[in-house]
């Protein structure tokens, strides 16, 4: 089998006794695009550095198509490129100089298919950096990424600051990357970004990793939002094993199931539905289900404020 | 919050006026907080130092010169030369210990506070709007201009806590028996000294409403500074020329006579400059937009690339300006210390107390070579400085996080630093060698007969301690990123200080091992000890091995 674009094995790094990520064990086949998922401050780009060897791991491996993460970094770096979510660039240099140091560094430059990108995300080489928009310093970025066709492409929030129609060329650009052969672990807080383009989704939380895989196996894992219209009274499903937030308003039923549907069916059959709508989880469904706990938290202190 | 403590409908009826009271403490606390406070600590440091420099010259006058006789010995024999006031500013009352000491420090720390008032003004209005710090603290409710003079008034802080400080230790020197100062003398020899820190910190706050950087707004106003100083030593050189004193802000502060003959009329000049500048920083400060200079800047510029391809490239290209402004500045103090070298020894040959001190260092060289001896420790003094700066601006890359971009492609961290530290160290030997063959070319223009290896080697002299203190930086760099910069100075100002303490009397052989001076044979008045100077590159070499060792092995250090 081909070695994996990244292997991460027990990687943890702890700041000042607390974990930033913990013990994680991620991998990135050849030729996948891999969403990257968390709240703020759930170690994505804590994990991005480690990987690129700008941080030392506390302790674990991750390595770069074999190549490991931080003494072979050299290597490892000829195959990737990197876009972080927010860059400060030399304010001297116009972007023009900035794409040809880049690219000069790198040493396999595209220069046709730069010119093709500088066009296509409507960006102004020949202004000096610091005159630049944050939305134009990132497209700068990612140009000086995608130009080098790299293996790997490491994408922290890339399409921060990025107006919708430059967002479409973006995915664009790594959809066209991964006909290529080209991988990408792309780390993101626009969940319909990661459903559009991404083959596979980790989920990190307080460092930890607490979901990975395809989004149908995801979903498959999750519960299935069912809602249903009675033309009578609404049945007691409460006790219905696997059924869970049940909310009932009027003549409508709403409530979530996991594993099995039939013990429902079997109560709904027997109550007269009018109209039954069963629907998997949307991704920010999915997101949410792994934070309710972290997104009651606020809602409860502003019903207090509200209570008062 | 409201509901824990206050009674919730008194909290109701509270809101309106508490909101406006929120409005008027905000413009008046964020920004003058933040100011002040750097300011503050800043000023109080150098204000010890000034004070501590100024006690130090009027001890060792005490020490060196015991008897009238001797005072009005040296008096006469420094009095009436034009090439040496051009260096030092005009000797006056040098009979007087406040005479001297105005003499030996006013001259220097006033230009040493403008340069620390410009860096420090530029910083506070120019960088932190460059950090985008101040478009955060603008969206609250103050404007522009309210800003600027609490920024202002900040700085007025750091200025107070520097003249407080001289003063304070001036004041306390001129208590004891030999010195005696009255204490009114001692708050006008703090004011005169302070007063080009004023002056430049209003030149260093209107540049950067000017400009669009803070390198740019602390460029032009280090030009002021170097224009008002040289105006200052053609008009101290000649005689048909004193009226240039009252062009230049050096020629005020001279004509302050501190510890002479005061005269408060010249603060007239200063106070007004000031004014001038301090509202026409205000009135732009409104008037132009945010992030922009009030001098429009080409936003196109056609690419050179040349350079940029590869991490010594791009460092040349970084700093290749500064260090050109760098190698400049050294060369052409070099080229004055030739030049007025000859003049200064022909007149210092008429006291016999200095001629045997000078001749101490000298050996049986001649005093012309033991002047330029003790002149290019000040050569060396400002290499180290150069020095200082490339490990300054090396760090800056990592803390900004533009050193991420490099680091990410296939370049090794130990390949970058090297890089860095090699331009670093080709200035460095760039700026002793060319200081020497400019004071070789000076001392020519004034028939001094020294030899162009005497000079050169003298100028190669200084080179060792600029390379020792580049490693001693690369070490601190790496081990602790955050404090590099502090621990840089702190290894330059202590090797100083031991060096002024050297000079006043004996002291412990273990405390002057500890300065880097103390390792640097005073060229050309003897012979380089290239032992000592090789040991210390060694050194250097050593701690820059060492300090990529380590960079090469732990995590990148943000600001
Ligand atoms: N240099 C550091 N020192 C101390 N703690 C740090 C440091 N860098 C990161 N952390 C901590 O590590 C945790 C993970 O941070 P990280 O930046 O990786 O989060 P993130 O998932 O990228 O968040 P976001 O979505 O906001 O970008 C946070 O709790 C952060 O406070
Ligand atoms: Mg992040």
């Amino acid at each position: 089998m081909a070695v994996a674009a990244i292997e991460t094995v027990g990687l943890t790094k702890t700041y000042a006794g607390i974990d930033a990520i913990a013990e994680l064990g991620i991998e990135v086949h050849q030729g996948e695009i891999l969403g990257f998922l968390g709240p703020n401050g759930a170690g994505k780009t804590t994990t991005i550095r480690l990987l690129l060897g700008l941080i030392r791991p506390t302790s674990g491996t991750s390595s770069i198509f074999g190549f490991d993460s931080q003494r072979q970094a050299v290597d490892a770096h000829r195959r990737l490129a990197y876009v972080p979510g927010e860059s400060s660039l030399w304010p001297g240099l116009t972007g023009e100089e900035t794409l040809h140091l880049l690219g000069r560094l790198h040493g396999t430059l595209d220069a046709a298919y730069r010119d093709e990108l500088v066009e296509r995300f409507a960006f102004e080489p020949t202004r000096k950096v610091r005159t630049y928009s944050k939305g134009n310093r990132q497209k700068l970025v990612l140009i000086a990424a995608l130009m080098v066709r790299p293996d790997l492409l490491i994408l922290d929030e890339p399409t921060s600051g990025l107006d919708p129609l430059m967002e479409q060329e973006f995915r664009r650009c790594v959809l066209e990357a991964k006909e290529r052969g080209q991988s990408v672990f792309l780390s993101s807080h626009m969940l319909s970004e990661v459903e559009a383009l991404c083959d596979r989704v980790g989920i990190l939380n307080a460092g930890r990793l607490v979901d990975m895989g395809t989004l149908s196996e995801m979903r498959h894992l999750s519960s299935l939002t069912i809602q249903a219209t009675f033309e009578g009274t609404v049945p007691d499903v409460t006790r219905v094993p696997g059924v869970s937030s049940v909310v009932v308003d009027g003549h409508l039923l709403q409530c979530q199931v996991h594993g099995p549907v039939e013990p429902l069916l079997k109560v709904l059959a027997n109550a007269s539905v009018h109209e039954l709508l069963s629907r998997e989880p949307s991704l920010e469904e999915l997101f949410l289900a792994h934070y309710g706990a972290l997104s009651t938290r606020p809602a409860a202190s502003t019903a207090a404020i509200d209570a008062d | 919050m409201a509901a824990t403590s206050a009674p919730a409908a008194t909290a109701h009826m509270e809101c309106p006026r508490e909101l406006t009271s929120t409005r008027r403490v905000l413009p008046f606390g964020v920004v003058l907080a933040r100011t002040s406070r750097q300011a503050l600590r800043s000023g109080a440091m150098w204000g010890l130092i000034f004070g501590i420099y100024t006690a130090l010259q009027a001890v060792a006058y005490t020490l060196t010169y015991k008897t009238k006789a001797e005072r009005l010995a040296l008096a006469k024999s420094l009095s009436s030369s034009g090439g040496l006031s051009a260096l030092t500013g005009p000797a006056r009352d040098l009979q007087t210990v406040g005479g001297y000491t105005a003499w030996k420090s006013l001259g220097l720390l006033s230009v040493i506070g403008a340069i620390w008032a410009l860096l420090l003004a530029t910083k506070l209005f120019r960088g932190e709007e460059d950090a985008g710090r101040t478009e955060v603290l603008l969206a609250g409710p103050t404007t522009r201009r309210a800003a600027t003079v609490q920024t202002l008034v900040g700085l007025l802080v750091g200025l107070v806590a520097l003249f407080a400080c001289t003063s304070v230790l001036v004041a306390l020197i001129g208590r004891a028996r030999d010195v005696h100062w009255a204490p009114s003398a001692s708050l006008f020899y703090a004011l005169c000294v302070s007063s080009g820190a004023v002056l430049f910190m209003a030149v260093g706050a209107f540049t950067s409403q000017l400009v669009a950087s803070r390198r740019k707004a602390a460029a032009y106003a280090g030009a002021a500074v170097g224009i008002a100083y040289v105006v200052r030593m053609v008009s101290d050189a000649s005689a048909g020329a004193t009226w240039m004193h009252w062009i230049t802000p050096f020629g005020w502060i001279e004509e302050l006579g501190a510890f002479t003959s005061p005269s408060p009329t010249a603060l007239l000049p200063l106070a007004g400059a000031t004014s001038l500048l301090v509202a026409a920083t205000i009135w732009l400060s409104g008037a132009r937009d945010l992030g922009a200079g009030v001098l429009r800047e080409r936003a196109d510029a056609r690419a050179h690339t040349a350079l940029l391809g590869g991490p010594v490239g791009l460092a040349a290209r970084l700093t290749g300006p500064t260090i050109t402004v760098w190698v400049a500045g050294i060369s052409a103090f070099g080229l004055l210390l030739g030049g007025v070298a000859n003049v200064a020894a022909k007149s210092l040959e008429a006291s016999p107390s200095v001629r045997a001190a000078l001749a101490r260092l000298g050996g049986h060289a001649g005093l012309v070579k033991s002047y330029l001896g003790v002149s290019f420790l000040t050569v060396t003094l400002l290499v180290m400085l150069l020095a200082a700066s490339q490990v300054t601006a090396a760090r800056r890359e990592e803390a900004t996080g533009r050193v991420e971009h490099l680091l990410v492609q296939p370049v090794a961290r130990a390949r970058w630093m090297l890089s860095r530290l090699a331009l670093g160290a080709v200035a460095v030997v760039l700026a002793g060698t060319l200081a020497g063959v400019f004071a070789w070319l000076g001392s020519v223009s004034q028939h001094a007969h020294v030899g162009f290896f005497d000079l050169l080697e003298a100028g190669i002299n200084a080179v060792p301690a600029g390379l020792f203190l580049l490693g001693i930086g690369a070490l601190a760099w790496s081990l602790t990123p955050r404090h590099a910069t502090a621990c840089v100075y702190a290894a330059l100002v202590w090797s100083f200080l031991v060096e002024v303490l050297a000079g006043i009397g004996h002291q412990s052989h273990w405390l002057l091992d500890t300065s880097i001076f103390h390792h640097i044979a005073p060229a050309p008045a003897v012979s380089p000890q290239w032992v000592g100077a090789l040991a210390l590159v060694g050194l250097g070499a050593l701690a820059t091995a060492l300090g990529v060792a380590r960079f090469s092995r732990r995590d990148l250090a943000g600001s």
